[in-house]
């Protein structure tokens, strides 16, 4: 029995008869953020939310250990998650025509996985078509923060403006001048952990106490500074001295949990939208939340063109509401916030609300992933047993490629996250059988390092998703049909990003284990961005500089869905602190009744 | 590494259940390692008595009790093994090991004579040792089936208290003050 936890005052429901200030619809990094900023300025708020509120604690039991559970932390029989063939070989709609009871994304297939099931979309109530893309999408309060991997990185300039570098696409309607107040926001709110690398392309966070470095990490370390690279611990969206200021969140106490399933800490020193933003948000009585609210479009008054509120079904009964606000504010993640923009369709605004550029849904862009390098640390086989995997992450290269120099085959860059020493989950790929079996593994198993690549994908025109004609979800709904492919930049990138890899494994001394250099199928990142996209031309772009529609002054669209291109860095952050951004601006306008 | 390595990081109970109790975190599961019915009479739900033998003694042959640790029958992976194919969804997965273990014992007959339980120590291991020589690229029956068989048992035992503990002694899934290993801040 838990000895104290911090219940939450009990809430008002969402009253369907009054008008809100604002309805932020999905409740992941951008929505919390969002309702935290507008709540903290005075808005009154309502918050819809597709899934349902779990007891995240009870879902996530972060130190049970594998034998405690009946399947060893699998799913249950007749719950199947995609494998990558099944993502090479099928035509989506994935779910279609499976002989299993549900239907999951491929980050199910997993260690642990059967403690974030029920955060996760079964794909045969969620289907999509088009193109092969691996879309992973968490349908519970807090979205897909529930289960990130917490790696927390900033943007810089090399990434806002990377058109003044290489000609290529948009440069983005701010700099890193406009954005750095909001990410020291982010950081002092929520905690973060890091080391200050002084590196002008990944500027440094406001640093908690950071994690450590095992001892092969540290050797990679000290060789790669010889080369000019730089090995920092893993940048974890994670508190490690704790937050006076939040009573829902714990510091870290290194028990590893979030490094070693999707989804998994139960004292939430990882940052997660539900006790990192929402609670604290609704303590201060001006947030509503209504979960189970399936948003299927922004409703428009004819009048005026402005939005009004929007149309929702509950996920359970189907039946269809509509709430009314003042403002309203999309956050349901970048492919979500463009299917509703398209599916709201009006008099006013006949190609979808805000699209008069016809760019929603376009510039659609993301990392690739894939190429990747293990290696053998000679020194530490049958080395006496260290916790190694006490810490929520392991190291991170950042990028090096087309900073100075210029590369002729591709632009832009990537980096490298990875770990190295001993896990729970021995590394038991031994060739064999027998005693000797069974001491390699022992020997072996705590010697090997990892690290594998993220690179930007370029945000094209010709990227894009549609409503699909013909498909819809279990509520009715169209879904979205993919047109989206990885282009030669990439692919040129990859070959690059498996070179520098082993190239940097050999110069530290490991041996070579083996290398990859095939990217995974596309969407793999979990890092899907760019649908509606910001820029001062409305002909070529969907929202201004503070995410708000050039059509309809009062729609924000706060997501990743906003950014212009990629970067190669993690998006969540960046996502949050843009996010804070504009709803200071929102409330700012609000406020002089401007919207 | 740092002087600090040398101090258990790890925090003590007492000071657990303080942090239990100033943070939303849940005390019931502790690090208390709760102790499976080990050693409880085999009742095979999914296979026969003897294809159980038989899993059993397979799996003790690829992870064998050494001077280190116990192996995969103390480890009880055969009831593992067993429950998760009682419990399968698809029918090809209890087809795959009831026509992997009778493909296994049509190898031995046929190598020596005798089932691969009725078998002689030195018959088995040259049995498996042939068998697991294709690993990497199988084509028998009995060659392909190894593959499955070896994973679902490495699995089992190396997520068992066995297997975690006693074998591979992980130090991890506890409560730290301080991380450990090697601090960047002191390059140390
Ligand atoms: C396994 C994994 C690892 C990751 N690792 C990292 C990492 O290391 N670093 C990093 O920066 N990022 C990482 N990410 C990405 C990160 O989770 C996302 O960038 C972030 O959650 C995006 O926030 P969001 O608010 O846009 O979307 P989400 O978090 O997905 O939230 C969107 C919410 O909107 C709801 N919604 C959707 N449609 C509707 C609708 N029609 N009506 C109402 N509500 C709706 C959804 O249910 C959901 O709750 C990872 C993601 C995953 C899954
Ligand atoms: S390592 Fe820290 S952040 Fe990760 S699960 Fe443990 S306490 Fe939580």
């Amino acid at each position: 029995m838990p000895l104290l936890r911090f219940l939450q005052t009990p809430q008002p429901d969402a009253d369907l008869t009054r008008t809100y200030d604002a309805i932020v619809v999905g409740s992941g990094a951008a929505g919390g953020m969002a309702a935290h900023v507008l709540t903290s300025k005075g808005l009154e708020v309502l918050m819809l939310e597709a899934g349902k509120k779990l007891d995240l604690d009870r879902e996530l039991k972060s130190m049970e250990w594998p034998y405690e559970h009946p399947r060893r932390g699998q799913m249950p029989p007749g719950h199947h998650a995609l494998t990558l063939n099944e993502y090479t070989i099928r035509q989506p709609p994935y779910g279609a025509g499976q002989p299993y009871d549900k239907v999951y994304n491929y980050i199910q297939g997993g260690n642990g996985a059967d403690y974030s099931r029920n955060f996760m979309v079964d794909e045969k109530d969620h289907p999509y078509t088009g193109t092969r893309y691996a879309w992973v999408r968490a349908r519970t309060l807090g979205g897909k923060t529930t289960i990130w991997g917490r790696l927390a990185l900033r943007l810089s300039d090399y990434d806002f403006k990377a058109r003044r570098r290489d000609g290529y696409g948009e440069d983005w309607p701010i700099s890193y001048k406009d954005i750095a107040p909001y990410y020291d926001r982010v950081d002092r709110y929520l905690g973060i952990s890091g080391v200050a690398e002084h590196l002008p392309h990944l500027p440094d966070s406001i640093f908690q106490r950071p994690t450590r470095l095992t001892a092969a990490e540290a050797t990679l370390r000290a060789k790669m500074a010889a080369m000019g690279r730089t090995v920092t611990p893993y940048r974890a969206g994670v508190t490690t001295d704790g937050l006076e200021h939040n009573k829902y969140r714990s510091r870290c106490f290194g028990r590893g949990a979030c490094a070693r399933r999707p989804g998994g800490c139960d004292i939430h020193a990882v940052f997660d939208s539900p006790t990192g933003l929402i609670y604290p948000a609704q303590d201060t009585g001006r947030l509503s939340l209504r979960t189970n609210a399936v948003v299927r479009e922004v409703l428009v008054d004819e009048r005026t063109g402005k939005a009004s509120g929007v149309a929702f079904l509950d996920a359970e009964t189907g039946r269809a509401y509509e709430a009314r606000a003042r403002v309203v504010v999309l956050a349901a993640s970048t492919l979500e916030s463009a299917r509703i923009m398209l599916l709201s369709k009006s008099q006013a605004h006949p190609n979808g609300i805000g699209n008069s550029s016809g760019h929603v849904g376009h510039n659609f862009c993301e990392h690739i992933m894939g190429p990747g390098v293990r290696g053998l640390v000679k020194d530490r086989i049958g080395a006496p047993r260290t916790i190694d995997d006490g810490r929520p992450g392991g190291f991170y290269v950042p990028r090096f490629r087309n900073l100075k120099e210029r590369r002729t085959d591709f632009i832009r860059g990537y980096g490298f996250e990875g770990s190295a020493g001993n896990s729970m989950f021995a590394a038991s790929d031994q060739p064999g059988f027998g005693a000797d079996y069974k001491k390699r593994v022992r020997d072996l198993s705590g010697a090997y390092i990892e690290m594998g690549g993220f690179g930007e994908v370029l945000a094209r025109y010709e990227n894009y998703v549609a409503l699909d004609p013909n498909t819809t979800d279990r509520w009715g709904i169209p879904v979205l049909r993919f047109h989206y492919q990885f282009g030669d930049n990439e692919k040129k990138m990859c070959e690059d990003m498996a070179n520098t890899a082993q190239e940097m494994f050999e110069a530290a001394g490991f041996e070579i284990v083996g290398v990859s250099r095939t990217p995974l199928t596309e969407g793999w990142s979990i890092h899907e961005l760019g649908t509606a996209r910001m820029g001062s031309d409305r002909r070529t772009s969907v929202l201004n500089q503070f995410q708000q529609s050039h059509d309809v002054k009062n729609l924000f669209v706060v997501d990743g869905s906003s950014h212009v291109s990629a970067s190669c860095q993690n998006p969540t952050w960046t996502i949050m602190a843009l996010a804070w951004r504009s709803c200071d601006y929102l409330a700012e306008e609000f406020r002089r009744g401007r919207l | 590494m740092a002087d600090g390595d040398r101090r258990d990081p790890r925090l003590d109970r007492r000071d657990v259940l303080k942090i239990a109790a100033a943070s939303a975190a849940i005390t019931s599961t502790l690090g208390v390692r709760r102790v499976l019915s080990a050693g409880q009479a085999a009742s095979p739900r999914f296979f026969t008595t003897s294809e159980y033998s038989l899993v059993d003694e397979l799996a003790e042959e690829i992870i064998p009790t050494d001077s280190h640790s116990p192996g995969a029958r103390a480890a009880r992976v055969a009831a593992y093994i067993d429950g998760e194919l009682a419990d399968a969804w698809t029918a090809e997965e209890r087809n795959e090991w009831r026509d992997g273990l009778a493909a296994i014992d049509d190898l031995s007959r046929r190598t020596s004579g005798k089932t691969f339980l009725e078998a002689t120590p030195a018959e088995r291991v040259a049995l498996l040792t042939a068998i697991a020589s294709k690993e990497a690229s199988p084509e028998s029956a009995a060659e392909k089936f190894f593959v499955t068989l070896k994973s679902r048992v490495a699995f089992a035992y190396y997520t068992s208290e066995i297997g975690i503990h006693r074998e591979m002694e992980y130090q991890g899934n506890v409560y730290l003050q301080e991380f450990v290993g090697y601090d960047v801040r002191t390059e140390k």
